[in-house]
């Protein structure tokens, strides 16, 4: 059964049900045995698993470390980092280490293990609470990286990124955690590496992730009164990207969009835009148009944070501009 | 603590083994016929022979960079022509050619692989040792490192929480004084690293590295130690390298006699005199165990120099556990 709740509690949810389902799953990190996690995504499951929630010292490149070890052990951590910026400290064990263990051990082991980073823009914290860290991780072969978009998507892809037997960098928007959407009740899992279509058109397409997915449900309604069609595509795993569905939509359109909270260069964004190009380059009647976030670190105050995050009009008019080409 | 004659024989034969391997790896290696670095452990064979057979099959081992040793020691005998074959990367070898000398490993014996970053698997080893914790077995964690690694920050992470946590970890840290050039006295404060351990109420112990009866009797009592609960413990094993830091490498940084003075010390020499001196063994006995382990190591070198190359599509298998990354 389904009822509305928020993105935190989809979280917690899934994170409640699979503890449950299986006991070699476990939470570590800071804060998130007994308080729950400074944003309640592990709330109440020390209460009933005291054994298996670690509150641990301030020590990243330790919980991803032992993360790492105890998942090669046949276990499945779920580790918390409070800010994706922290994997600055601790990415030695996310590049070199959980990455590469499955090809060291020829497929015989692997980091099966979920990084849970809460990342993005927009809380006013600046430039060590607020980067999208995906670029980051997005050229290291062995990591997945998930990015989910709504409730729904958060518990769904959660659950798989837990069963999955590679190491899984999951992208939580801060922005997101208040969302309200529909959500069962009963454990289910959203399968990995694949897009989601979350609007069909046939006269441009759109690319975003996260957040950006409500800037890009607004412009293809706006642009719906302008007779415009959009399609919207969710791709739910950056990487490795399901490039089939982002290429047979802009097959179909000839036009293409991506909408990306980050800097341009060297974004997601890019990598998009060239393959659309390598694969699909007689179709597309428009430049391919990228709306991003500047090329600065992110400022505290509103009004230079705002400056720097990707703007809503700023889509619209990427849009019209690909319209009108 | 004393060894039988028996025990003692069979350490000095795993002794004379990783020496004998790393003279041929080195020999390869200056050859061309063994690509990319190695690190060798010629001189420092007790420490590797003495922490190997002070552990059991399933508890976890996380070798260092110059870690062939413990690597070979831990193998299955009929595996260890594979070790030399991995270091060759040929596809005969343990992990398919695919990692070579700084990553070997293998699994059925719980050898969790060498790392070619210092302080790195520092950090794996607390979840080795968790796992052995949640999953309420003995088997303790031992990790390799050297005088150099205890200069990451990874070191204090990983010591305070396996010392808050009472994990079952072994810091094996072979003190064979250089960091590539640099003395570990110009980089620490300490004048031994065993005392750091101290400001993590771990105890701490130095050790003879070129003594095996001394460093099986240390690592015998931590083992112990881990396995009932008592949590982690350093062990500095003093030791010394006699080659550079990587095969080729000159060390001109070294002082004139240094190298002298710890070929004196010699590991393999001091139990051969123990051998013949306390325990009567005979010149054509140990001659015996030099000509076995001869017939051994060319019959690895044989087999990897006769060992196919993998095949070039093998590089893309096993990025991921569930799906394929594309070839050419």
């Amino acid at each position: 059964m389904s009822r509305t709740i928020t993105f935190s509690k989809a979280l917690n949810e899934a994170l409640h049900q699979e503890m449950e389902r299986d006991e070699k799953v476990f939470v570590i990190g800071e804060d998130v045995a007994k308080m729950g996690g400074d944003f309640g995504i592990t709330s109440g499951i020390w209460v009933k698993w005291p054994d298996r929630a670690f509150d641990t010292a301030l020590s990243e490149a330790a919980i991803v470390g032992l993360s790492c070890g105890a998942a090669v052990c046949g276990l499945r951590p779920v580790a918390e980092l409070m800010f994706a910026d922290f994997i600055g400290v601790c990415y030695d064990q996310i590049v070199n280490n959980a990455a590469k263990l499955c090809y060291m051990y020829e497929g015989k082991a692997s980091a099966q293990m979920v990084v849970r980073a809460v990342t993005g823009g927009g809380i006013r914290c600046a430039y060590h609470h607020s980067q999208c860290v995906e670029p980051w991780l997005m050229n290291v072969p062995g990591l997945v990286v998930v990015a989910p978009a709504t409730p729904y998507e958060a518990k769904g892809l959660l659950v798989s990124s837990i069963r999955s037997n590679n190491p899984v960098v999951f992208l939580e928007h801060k922005g997101l955690y208040n969302q309200k959407g529909e959500v069962p009740e009963e454990l289910y899992s959203l399968p990995l590496y694949q897009a989601n279509v979350e609007r069909s058109g046939k006269d441009l397409t759109i690319v975003a992730a996260m957040t950006m997915v409500n800037f890009a449900r607004r412009a293809a309604e706006e642009l719906a009164k302008e007779g415009v069609e959009c399609e919207i595509i969710n791709p739910r795993t950056l990487f490795p990207l399901d490039k089939e569905t982002i290429v047979s939509s802009v097959a179909k359109t000839g036009r293409l969009v991506i909408v990306q909270e980050g800097p341009k260069f060297m974004g997601y964004g890019a990598e998009i835009g060239s393959l659309v190009s390598e694969d699909v380059f007689e179709y597309l009647k428009a430049p391919v148009k990228r709306v991003t976030s500047l090329g600065t670190p992110i400022p505290f105050a509103p009004v230079l944070e705002d400056e720097v995050l990707p703007h809503y009009d700023d889509v619209l008019k990427a849009c019209r501009e690909a319209m009108a080409f | 603590m004393t060894l039988s004659k028996d025990q003692l024989l069979q350490r000095y034969e795993d002794m004379v083994l990783i020496r004998r391997f790393e003279e041929e790896v080195e020999k390869y290696s200056k050859k061309g016929t063994i690509p990319g670095f190695i690190h060798l452990g010629i001189g420092q064979e007790a420490t590797q022979a003495g922490i190997a057979a002070s552990l059991k099959e399933t508890d976890y081992k996380f070798p260092d960079h110059r870690g062939h040793g413990i690597i070979l020691l831990s193998s299955h005998p009929e595996d260890r022509k594979r070790v030399m074959a991995e270091i060759f990367g040929k596809r005969t070898g343990l992990n398919g050619g695919r990692g070579g000398s700084m990553h070997v490993n293998d699994l059925k014996v719980r050898d969790m692989g060498n790392n070619a970053i210092q302080g790195s698997t520092v950090v794996t080893a607390l979840g080795t040792a968790f796992a052995s914790v949640y999953n309420h077995t003995d088997d303790v964690t031992a990790i390799s490192m050297g005088d150099g690694t205890l200069g990451e920050g990874t070191c204090h992470e990983s010591m305070n929480m396996a010392a808050t946590w009472k994990l079952p970890i072994l810091y094996c840290l072979i003190n064979n004084h250089y960091a590539i050039s640099t003395r570990y006295t110009e980089t620490h404060p300490q004048s031994q690293l065993a005392e750091w351990a101290q400001g993590y109420c771990v105890p701490g112990e130095v050790v003879d590295g070129n003594d095996i009866e001394a460093v099986i009797e240390a690592t015998g009592r931590a083992v112990q130690r881990a396995r009932e609960g008592g949590g982690p413990t350093l062990l500095e094993y003093m030791t010394y390298r006699w080659q550079g830091h990587f095969s080729g490498d000159p060390a001109a940084y070294r002082p004139a006699g240094e190298l002298e003075s710890w070929k004196e010390k010699d590991p393999i020499k001091r139990a051969r005199e123990k051998l013949m001196d306390a325990h009567g063994v005979a010149e054509s006995e140990i001659q015996a165990v030099h000509d076995r382990v001869d017939a051994e190591v060319e019959s690895y070198v044989q087999f990897s120099l006769e060992s196919p190359d993998p095949d070039p599509a093998y590089a893309t298998a096993h990025v991921y556990a569930d799906i394929e990354v594309e070839g050419r």
